[in-house]
């Protein structure tokens, strides 16, 4: 019985999972990012990077190094010198969240539409 | 009115000078791409030392792809591998991968 009552536990989590994704607050801090790469990851500009369904642990990487100016960039080294750990995870997870622009590429087969 | 011409024969000269703005194609970026899919082909591929993912980088901006290989190139962006990789890159191949990756298609 006792594991019946762990096994619909788990299954609740696990059911649960991908609705916390999709409830998950929208960090405060994304309206200064949205001025350039969109609040849903879209950028503005073809010179920025579309953010939108990129890996979250390669965005966490890339500002942590904005933050401690091993990568250098003007505006992106001020923007992350005033986030935490925490903004980093939220930031990250936001836009890792969001519908994706972006794709593993293959030189195989044709470009999509 | 000739100043006026004159400037407007200068500002297209620049605009079309080769190497100035490299035009990528894609076709031949496909080529020159391969050797990117060893790491940025794999779904999920890890970096090792830090471990992150390899960015996806198909369906990104050409413009901002061209500017990361250059900045690889010049060394201002740090990441040991992909300075070497940009190291031999021309203007040309890095506009023609940056074509080829913005709307290449996908592993699926």
């Amino acid at each position: 019985m006792r594991h019946l009552t762990q096994l619909v536990a788990l299954a609740a989590l696990v059911a649960a999972g991908p609705a916390l994704a999709a409830d998950m607050p929208t960090p405060e801090k994304v309206t200064v990012c949205a001025a350039c790469h969109g609040a849903d990851g879209k950028a503005t500009q073809p010179i920025y990077p579309h953010l939108a369904g990129q890996y979250a642990n390669y965005i966490e990487q890339a500002l942590k190094e904005y933050r401690s100016g091993k990568r250098k960039n003007p505006i992106m080294g001020a923007q992350a010198a005033g986030l935490t750990d925490a903004d980093i995870r939220a930031l990250a997870a936001h836009y890792a969240a969001q519908s994706s622009l972006l794709h593993t590429p293959s030189i195989h087969g044709a470009a999509p539409k | 009115m000739m100043k006026t011409v004159r400037c407007a024969a200068a500002v297209l000269a620049l605009l079309s000078a080769p190497g100035v703005l490299a035009a990528g194609d894609g076709d031949a970026g496909k080529l020159k791409a391969n050797t990117c899919m060893g790491c940025h082909g794999i779904p999920g591929y890890t970096n090792a030392y830090p471990t992150y993912r390899v960015p996806k980088i198909g369906g990104q901006s050409a413009d901002y792809l061209a500017a990361a290989l250059k900045a690889y190139k010049s060394g201002e962006r740090p990441h040991k591998t992909m300075q070497a990789q940009a190291a031999s890159l021309s203007d040309q191949d890095i506009a023609d991968i940056a074509v080829f990756l913005a709307s290449a298609p996908g592993v699926h």
